[in-house]
C-alpha cells in the first residue's frame, strides 16, 4: 500500500508543473482514515515554490562591515517609499530595458534608451545600473541610478537572465550581440514562469580586448572562445584552485 | 659578578614560586628581598580588568544594576521643563547657544528639487546630556562654558573622581565629554537631555571629530610631496623627502614637514547645511563629509563663518525641549530636499 501510494507519488512529481498538489491529497483521502506518512521524502511542488518566490532586489542586501544597522534602515525606508511612488521592476543582468529621464535640453523635456543591462552596482539608494547600446555604429552605455528622482519610468522589454553576472565583456564583442532597436515591442512574460536563462556564447572581436576575457579569475561562461588552445593553455596558469579550499576566505553561502 | 649569582639565585626561587604558588606569592618573594637588591627582580602588574577578582554573579548583578541605573536616570531627565529649568531666554543675534554630540553613522545620497545630487552624513544624537555649567570666572575664559556628554557606556572602568562630574549631573557615564563655549543668556542646567531637534533643517553647522589615523606614514602620504622618479638612475630614492633645508640658514626650521604619525587629530569640517532631521531616531543629514570613521563621536555646533550669520536666524534657544509645547513631525526637510513622496521631478 504504502510502497504503491509512493510510486505514484513519484511519478506525479516528474512533471510537477502540471500536477498540483491537490491531486496528490485526493489520492491519500481515498485511502481508510488512517494517516500514511509518506514513506519516501516529500516532494516539493515546484508551481508553488514559484509563488512563493518573491525577487529581492540585489541593493537591499547590506555590505559587509562594522555599519550600525540603524544606517541601513533609514536608507531601506528611503528606497521602499521611492517604490511607493515609482514602480522599479524586476530585472536582472542581461534584461532589455527602456528608461526615459527627465533632461531639461531636450526637445521634449524627456529621454529615453532603451539598451542591455550590463551591471548592477551600489547599494542602498546609491543602486546603479548600466544599459549598453549600439547606435549608428557607435556603442553607447549609460550609467542610471534607480532611486534618481529625474527618472521618470522603467520599462522591462524583455525579461530574461545570462550565464554571466557581469557582461562588460560584451564591449569586446561584435557589434550585433549589443545592437537593440530603439523602438522595440515588450515581449511578454507571463509571472508564474520562471526566469528563462539565455544560453548565448556571444562571438568576440580580434584580440586585444579591454580585458583579458579568457582568464579564469573573470569565469566568464557566455563567450565562444575562439583562440588557439596554447593561448587557452596558457590563460590556465593563472587559475587558483586552492581559492575554494582556503578556509579563512569569506564567500555567499546563502545557497 | 657577586651580583649576577645572587640575580640568578633569585630568579630560580621566583620561577619555583611561580610554578608551585601563583604570582601573589612570588611577588611577596621579590618585595622580600627588594631591600638587599634595591630594585624588583621581576616587573609587578597591577592593572587588571573590573571583574577579574569578582565572582561570576556578582558580575551579573552588577552589570543588571547598572543597567536598571542608566534607565532610571533618564528616565528622571526626560522633563527638563517640569524640574525647575535655568531661566529661558529670547534668541539674540550675538547669543551663542550649545551644540551637541552625536554618533557619525555613514554617509547616503540625497536629490535636490531639480534633480542635483549630494552627498550627506548621518549623524545621530545619542544619549546626548548636559553634564556641567562652568561660569566666566571659574573657567578664566571670555565666555562660560557648557560641558557635555556623548554617548552612554559601561561605569566600571573609570576611577572614582572621573565619574564625580556624571554623578553630580545624576547622568550615566559618557565615552565623548566636550566644552561649548556659550553666552551667559543660553546657559543650561546640568542633566537637561539634548536632541537632533536642536538644529532645524536649513541651518549651517560645523562638526569636529578626530579624523581617521594612519599610523606612522612617509612623507609622500602625509603632506604629498612628490618623491623621485620610479627608474632613470634613482638609487635607493623613490618616496624621500629630498633636501629638508639650505646650506647658509645652517640648521632644520622647526616645523618642517617630516614623516610622523598622521591623522588621529581634531579636525573641523565648516560651513555644512543641515538638509533633514528626524525626531523619532534623533538623526541629522549634514551635506558633505565630516571628519573621522564610521560610529565615531563627532561634536556639531553652529557655525562660527560670518557668511552665513543669517542662516542661522531664530533657532531653537537655548535648546529644544522635548516635553515643550512644540509638537514636531517625525521627519523634517529642507524646502530645496526632494522628499520621496513626492512624484519624479520634470523639467516644465
Amino acid at each position: 500500500m504504502a510502497a504503491a501510494c509512493g510510486k505514484v507519488l513519484l511519478r506525479a512529481a516528474l512533471p510537477a508543473r502540471w500536477f498540483s498538489s491537490s491531486m496528490c491529497r485526493m489520492n491519500r483521502d481515498g485511502e481508510p482514515t488512517k494517516f500514511q506518512p509518506p514513506p519516501k521524502p516529500v516532494i516539493i511542488d515546484k508551481q508553488k515554490q514559484r509563488e512563493e518566490r518573491r525577487f529581492l532586489s540585489p541593493e537591499f542586501i547590506p555590505p559587509r562591515g562594522r555599519t550600525d544597522p540603524l544606517k541601513f534602515y533609514m536608507e531601506r525606508k528611503d528606497m521602499i517609499q521611492r517604490r511607493k511612488v515609482f514602480n522599479i521592476p524586476e530585472f536582472y543582468v542581461g534584461s532589455i530595458l527602456a528608461v526615459t529621464t527627465a533632461d531639461p535640453y531636450a526637445d521634449g523635456k524627456t529621454n529615453r534608451f532603451v539598451g542591455i543591462c550590463i551591471q548592477r552596482g551600489g547599494r542602498g539608494l546609491g543602486a546603479t545600473f548600466v544599459l549598453r547600446n549600439v547606435i549608428e555604429d557607435q556603442g553607447v552605455e549609460i550609467c542610471y541610478e534607480l532611486y534618481s528622482p529625474r527618472i521618470q519610468e522603467i520599462t522591462v522589454l524583455k525579461l530574461e537572465k545570462r550565464l554571466d553576472d557581469n557582461l562588460t565583456y560584451l564591449r569586446d564583442a561584435l557589434p550585433e550581440y549589443s545592437t537593440f532597436d530603439m523602438n522595440m515591442k515588450p515581449v511578454s512574460h507571463l509571472d508564474h514562469e520562471e526566469i528563462p536563462v539565455n544560453k548565448l556564447q556571444v562571438r568576440m572581436k580580434p584580440q586585444p580586448w579591454s580585458k583579458r576575457w579568457e582568464r579564469p579569475k573573470y569565469n566568464i561562461k557566455g563567450i565562444k572562445f575562439e583562440l588557439p588552445e596554447k593561448k587557452m593553455k596558457e590563460a590556465q596558469k593563472w587559475k587558483q584552485p586552492w581559492l575554494e579550499f582556503d578556509m579563512l576566505r569569506e564567500y555567499d553561502t546563502s545557497k | 659578578m657577586a651580583g649576577w649569582g645572587l640575580l640568578a639565585r633569585l630568579g630560580a626561587r621566583l620561577r619555583a614560586a611561580a610554578a608551585s604558588g601563583g604570582p601573589l606569592r612570588a611577588v611577596t618573594a621579590v618585595s622580600g628581598h627588594s631591600w638587599q637588591l634595591g630594585f624588583a627582580a621581576r616587573p609587578v602588574h597591577d592593572a587588571t580588568w573590573w571583574h577579574e577578582h569578582l565572582s561570576e554573579e556578582n558580575v551579573q548583578f552588577l552589570r543588571k544594576a547598572a543597567a536598571e541605573e542608566y534607565r532610571a536616570q533618564t528616565a528622571s531627565k526626560l522633563c527638563p521643563l517640569k524640574d525647575e529649568p535655568w531661566p529661558l531666554n529670547e534668541w539674540k543675534p550675538d547669543s551663542v547657544r550649545v551644540g551637541v554630540v552625536a554618533v557619525k553613522l555613514g554617509m547616503m545620497p540625497i536629490w535636490t528639487k531639480s534633480g542635483k545630487k549630494h552627498a550627506v552624513t548621518l549623524l545621530k544624537v545619542q544619549d546626548c546630556h548636559v553634564l556641567k555649567y562652568v561660569s566666566k570666572e571659574d573657567s578664566g575664559g571670555k565666555t562660560a562654558k557648557l560641558l557635555v556628554g556623548g554617548k552612554n557606556v559601561s561605569p566600571f572602568s573609570k576611577s572614582e573622581a572621573e565619574m564625580e562630574i556624571f554623578r553630580e549631573a545624576g547622568v550615566p557615564r559618557k565615552q565623548k565629554v566636550t566644552t561649548f563655549n556659550v553666552t551667559d543668556d543660553a546657559i543650561i542646567k546640568p542633566g537637561t537631555p539634548l536632541y537632533a531637534a536642536h538644529f532645524r533643517p536649513g541651518q549651517i553647522v560645523d562638526v569636529t571629530a578626530k579624523t581617521i589615523g594612519k599610523g606612522f606614514q612617509g612623507v609622500m602620504k602625509r603632506w604629498g610631496f612628490k618623491g623621485q622618479p620610479a627608474s632613470h638612475g634613482q638609487t635607493k630614492t623613490h618616496r624621500r623627502p629630498g633636501a629638508i633645508s639650505t646650506n647658509k640658514v645652517s640648521r632644520v626650521f622647526p616645523g618642517k614637514k617630516m614623516p610622523g604619525k598622521m591623522g588621529n587629530i581634531y579636525r573641523t569640517s565648516f560651513g555644512l547645511k543641515v538638509w533633514r532631521i528626524n525626531t523619532k531616531h534623533d538623526i541629522i543629514y549634514v551635506h558633505g563629509s565630516v571628519p573621522g570613521h564610521t560610529n565615531c563621536l563627532v561634536k556639531v555646533r553652529d557655525t562660527k563663518l560670518r557668511v552665513y550669520k543669517d542662516c542661522n536666524k531664530n533657532p531653537p534657544f537655548p535648546t529644544f525641549f522635548a516635553d515643550g509645547d512644540e509638537k514636531l513631525p517625525e521627519d523634517l526637510y529642507d524646502q530645496d530636499m526632494f522628499q520621496f513622496t513626492d512624484p519624479s521631478v520634470t523639467y516644465a
